[in-house]
């Protein structure tokens, strides 16, 4: 290891410093970039199933090819608490507050952030 | 060797560049929603922190919840309900927030030339929206006398309301959300919140700007939306204002081809047909609340008039689907493409 460092030219070094600075500030960057989510959003197969909104504690049972998921959001976060698929990926997610759990074998997404169609039309409030 | 000096410069300076850019306490957006007012009220705020934004939000859904005891016309406990029960009997004493609501409407009715009502009560519980059910006109006509704002008596020094004949009705309903957003946003100024957006089911306060700099962005519903999703027929910025819609597909029922909604002339009893939706733009949401009920009576032509007479904007798309609007929005709104 230490015939590694010693190998490496000053050059080598600052690349290193300067590529673990943007990988950190990258990370609180994205979460500034991505406002508060207020809502859930179910997509199952493709399509959004539930729109919910993240500060009403509830249980939701999902159901998918691998039998129902149990998707729990509670205190403005949200996981899936039981899932029936072999890898378990969704489970071990474990709570998020914003962006995103994927479940592929059950082909369920579920998203965090502000209502999806309402970001893409850049719309803050509706009236009407 | 110099050339390393000037690198190690140039990536340290990067870094620290960088770095700060992680630990400013940039202001952020935050949002909530809560069940009020029989409604989906939802409060977004700027802040730097989101312990403050939290607290000030909770607190003005506690402001929405307690004037909604005040004003709430299917409860019991109500002000307003003691107002009701006490028609043609004798007058009732009423907090300020209920007072000032009753006060605002009667300025509205006034305005408009009876076009609003608040004493459109009798009327209003004839029909069963839910249920398809329409009045027969003898009904209709029969408490047609009732409704006229001008027998709701106030007395601001001793702050008491009477409403002059038994079984006149006031309610609330086409002004009170308005109220709410308005008494929202002051709280939320109080507590040192500087920009936010409130918004009681249609009715949008929003105030000060984004994070980003900008005005805050409202979509106003395409009152003829094929789907269920919230589909947008225009857009406006907005900034210290607020904005409200009064549409006929809020609530309505469709009997022989015919379409009968909750929006009824307060002179006749039945529904006005000239607009599908309106929209106003005003400083306070209690007037925007109030008149795009009013506008929607009136029509368009009348509508637009009384929106510039009163220093207001308003968009009125009117039974055929054509858009009107005031001078005041010209350059402002969007209209969506696909209309």
């Amino acid at each position: 290891m230490k015939e590694t460092i010693k190998n490496t030219t000053l050059a080598d070094r600052l690349l290193f410093i300067l590529l673990i600075s943007v990988s950190i500030a990258g990370i609180f960057i994205s979460r500034d970039a991505l406002s508060q989510g207020s809502n859930v959003i179910i997509e199952i197969d493709g399509k959004p199933a539930y729109t919910l909104p993240l500060y009403e504690n509830r249980l939701v049972p999902v159901g998918g090819p691998y039998g129902i998921t149990l998707i729990e959001i509670q205190g403005g976060k949200v996981r899936v608490k039981q899932a029936h698929c072999r890898n378990q990926i969704c489970v071990r997610e474990g709570w998020i507050s914003k962006g995103v759990i994927v479940c592929l074998p059950n082909k369920l997404v579920i998203i965090v952030g502000g209502s999806k169609k309402d970001k893409q039309q850049g719309i803050d409030a509706i009236t009407g | 060797m110099p050339n390393y000096k000037l690198l190690m410069s140039l990536t340290l300076c990067l870094c620290v560049m960088l770095l700060s850019s992680c630990f400013s306490n940039k202001p952020l957006t935050y949002k909530k929603s809560k069940a009020l007012l029989d409604t989906f009220v939802t409060i977004t705020v700027v802040n730097e922190s989101r312990e403050k934004a939290d607290a000030a939000i909770e607190n003005a859904f506690n402001v929405i919840e307690k004037y909604g005891d005040l004003i709430n016309f299917f409860s019991d406990k109500s002000e307003l309900s003691d107002i009701n029960r006490n028609a043609g009997i004798h007058e009732v004493r009423v907090s300020p927030e209920t007072l000032d609501t009753i006060e605002k409407a009667i300025y509205v009715s006034e305005k408009s030339g009876g076009a609003f009502d608040p004493t459109i009560g009798p009327e209003i519980k004839l029909w069963d929206f839910l249920n398809k059910i329409k009045p027969s006109d003898a009904d209709i006509r029969k408490n047609l006398p009732l409704v006229n704002y001008k027998n709701i008596i106030i007395d601001k020094g001793k702050s008491t309301v009477f409403l002059k004949k038994k079984d006149m009705l006031l309610d609330l309903g086409g002004i009170a959300k308005g109220y709410a957003a308005d008494l929202a946003v002051l709280d939320l100024k109080e507590k040192g919140i500087n920009a936010g957006l409130v918004a009681v089911a249609g009715d949008v306060r929003a105030f000060g700007l984004k994070p980003d700099k900008k005005p805050w962005v409202v979509g106003i519903k395409n009152p003829r939306q094929k789907s269920n999703d919230d589909e947008i027929i225009a857009r406006i910025p907005l900034s210290n204002k607020a904005i409200s819609t009064s549409g006929d597909y809020e609530r309505f029922f469709v009997m022989d081809g015919q379409r009968f909604h909750h929006l009824l002339i307060p002179q006749t009893g039945y529904p006005a047909y000239t607009c599908q939706s309106v929209t106003v733009i005003a400083d306070k949401g209690v007037m925007t609340d109030g008149f795009d009920n009013a506008m929607f009576v009136l029509g368009p032509e009348k509508g637009i008039e009384l929106a510039t007479k009163m220093g207001m904007d308003a968009m009125i798309i009117d039974n055929k689907g054509d858009i009107h609007t005031t001078a005041g929005l010209q350059g402002k709104l969007t209209i969506e493409r696909d209309h």
